[in-house]
This record gives C-alpha cells, sequence and structure tokens, in this order.
C-alpha cells in the first residue's frame, strides 16, 4: 500500500500502533509493516513528521529516553489520542462495512421452480 | 519537548551526509532542527542495525536503511509544515505573554509621570490621544493575530482543516502589531522628553522603555523569521 492510499487515514493507523504500548519511531515503523501483514510499506521517515503533528494535536506525548546507548524519542497515545482512536475505528468500520456491502457481487436472482 | 541531549555518535558518514542533506534543507531555529535530526537519526540507526540483524552486510546496511527513510527533500518537505507551526506558535505565546507585562510598565510609567502633568500646563492631550487610539488598535492586532496563531497550531488543530502558511502568517501580524504598539509607546516617550522631560517618573519610564525596545526588537526578529518559514512552504 502506498503513501497516497493511506492518505487521511495514517493518524488513525499510527494512534492504533501505538495503543498497545509507547514505542519509539523505528518500533512504530515495524509494528506497522507486520500488523499489515507487510501491506503498508511507506517511506520510514515519512512517520516522523506525522508523529509530531499528532503531538502537537495533544493525541500523542512524546519524551525522550535512552537505552543500550542510543536516545529515543518515545511515544504515547494521551487520553485524547485514546479517545480519537475511538472514533476513527467506529467511522472506519461503519464505511468500510458500507463500502463491503456496496462492493460485492449482487447474489444471483433466485427463479422459483 | 524534552531536550534530545548530545548527538549520538558512531551513525556512519552515509546517515551523517544523508541527515546533512535533510538539515539544509529544514527552515527554523538550530535547536528546533537539532531535536528532529537527533531522532531520525536514532530512527536510522535503529534500522540499520535490524538490516545487519537480518543477515544485511554491514557495509550495506546503512545504505538499505537511508533508501527505506525517503528522499531528503521528501521527509524536509513533511517536517517544514510542522517547523512553520511549532514556531508560529511560539511566537504567538511569546508576543501575548510579553505584552501585559511591558504595557503594565508603561500604565504605571504614565501613572507615575501622569501626577507631574496634571498639576502642570494644560497639556498636549489633545495631540496624543490619536496616538493612543492607534497604540489601542495595534495592541487589538498583536492579540486577536497571536490567538488566531495559538489556536491553529494546538489542539484544535484535530478539528480544523490543515491550513500551513496560515499559523505563520498570524504570528508575523501579531510581530507587526507588537513592534507597532512598542515603537508608537517608544515614540510618544521620545516626544515627551523632547517637549517636558521634568514631567517623567525617570526609573518607571525607563524601564518602560528599555522594555518596549527589547519586545521590538524580539518582534522584528520573529517576524522576520516566520515571513521566511512562510515562504518556504510550498
Amino acid at each position: 500500500m502506498r503513501a497516497e492510499t493511506l492518505k487521511g487515514h495514517l493518524d488513525g493507523i499510527l494512534l492504533a500502533v501505538l495503543e498497545p504500548e509507547p514505542r519509539h519511531g523505528y518500533a512504530i515503523m515495524e509494528a506497522l509493516r507486520v500488523r499489515s501483514g507487510g501491506h503498508v510499506d511507506l517511506p520510514t521517515g515519512t512517520v516522523y513528521p506525522a508523529l509530531h503533528r499528532l503531538e502537537r494535536a495533544g493525541l500523542v506525548q512524546a519524551s525522550w529516553s535512552a537505552a543500550a546507548g542510543r536516545r529515543r524519542r518515545v511515544y504515547q497515545l494521551t487520553p485524547a489520542g485514546r479517545r480519537a482512536l475511538d472514533t476513527e475505528r467506529s467511522t472506519w468500520q461503519d464505511f468500510s462495512a458500507a463500502v463491503t456491502a456496496l462492493l460485492q457481487p449482487a447474489p444471483p436472482v433466485m427463479s422459483s421452480p | 519537548m524534552t531536550r534530545p541531549g548530545p548527538p549520538d555518535t558512531g551513525a556512519g558518514p552515509a546517515v551523517e551526509r544523508y541527515l546533512a542533506e535533510v538539515t539544509a534543507r529544514l527552515p527554523g531555529p538550530a535547536r528546533a532542527r537539532a531535536g528532529i535530526v537527533a531522532e531520525l537519526r536514532s530512527g536510522l540507526m535503529d534500522a540499520a542495525d535490524a538490516h545487519r540483524s537480518a543477515g544485511v552486510p554491514p557495509a550495506r546496511a546503512a545504505g538499505t536503511a537511508i533508501r527505506e527513510f525517503g528522499a531528503p527533500a521528501q521527509i524536509a518537505d513533511a517536517f517544514r509544515a510542522e517547523i512553520a507551526a511549532s514556531q508560529a506558535r511560539r511566537v504567538a505565546v511569546i508576543l501575548l505573554a510579553t505584552g501585559p507585562l511591558v504595557g503594565l510598565l508603561w500604565v504605571a510609567a504614565a501613572a507615575a509621570s501622569h501626577l507631574g502633568i496634571r498639576l502642570s500646563q494644560p497639556w498636549h492631550w489633545t495631540g496624543l490621544s490619536p496616538v493612543l487610539h492607534l497604540v489601542a488598535v495595534a495592541i487589538g492586532v498583536t492579540a486577536c493575530a497571536a490567538l488566531v496563531g495559538i489556536a491553529t497550531t494546538g489542539r484544535l488543530t484535530r478539528w480544523l482543516p490543515a491550513w500551513p502558511r496560515g499559523a505563520p502568517m498570524a504570528a508575523a501580524v501579531a510581530g507587526f502589531g507588537a513592534m507597532g504598539a512598542d515603537g508608537l509607546g517608544l515614540a510618544l516617550l521620545a516626544g515627551q522628553l523632547a517637549t517636558a522631560p521634568g514631567r517623567l517618573s525617570p526609573a518607571l519610564a525607563a524601564a518602560a522603555a528599555v522594555a518596549s525596545l527589547a519586545r521590538l526588537m524580539l518582534a522584528g526578529r520573529s517576524t522576520r523569521r516566520c515571513l521566511a518559514i512562510r515562504a518556504s512552504l510550498a
């Protein structure tokens, strides 16, 4: 899946990846790849500006932490981020259910014997 | 935002070259860029480590991580809007916070000097009042523009449509307003010094003048920066 296809959904996807636990940039990218079964393959550098935007909007909060001699910026969901994720999730479920129903091949018309 | 601390070393020349290319394309003060670059560096090093662990020869691991990261221009473009927003917000907050402090100094200076004025000749109140009106307008413009700048770069961005060039413009307008208010204040003081220096309360007038001069220079520099960042946004 390319960046253009994901456009508009990247924020929700990033929030979902951060839901289980706080993660740093590379771990977020890895989680995206693994959880999408390898379908999400963005230029890895593009998640960082997206994360900064989410931080400014108060949906995630970031802090520097040092582990194994490397400093990383770790992101975690804020309460507002959790609420935004819930909203994003239900909006997506309604949308995808509607589109799935619409895109399904129409069932054959039953002819009475 | 917490501080990144001193940069990691050992990222390798290819990563440093790549980061230098990104940095060269980022606007804004060095401090804002340093945090971003430190974060990108650790991300690239993590990616290179992962490639090495997966069996990519060490010499090629960094190159692979860099290729996956995206073109420097692409990353810098995406960050430019972020830097613009955070800079605009910073400028708007500073101008909004310093305004009342400087204003209070002027009011105190005027009040302390006023007693002397009132006891003296009927003064230039007729000439003074239009200038005071202008000061009030400048203060109003500063406050409104700064509030717009703050509102469009914070939590409201969740619901507002993206408007990357708006916030730096609002901050620049606030900067012009502040320059106007402080400049007019200083001009009034200069007029007073020229016509009736003895009526002024020297300590308070000097304090107000110094504060306004400092804010005038700060607003000038910030406005120039905001306009430059705005111009750098495609």
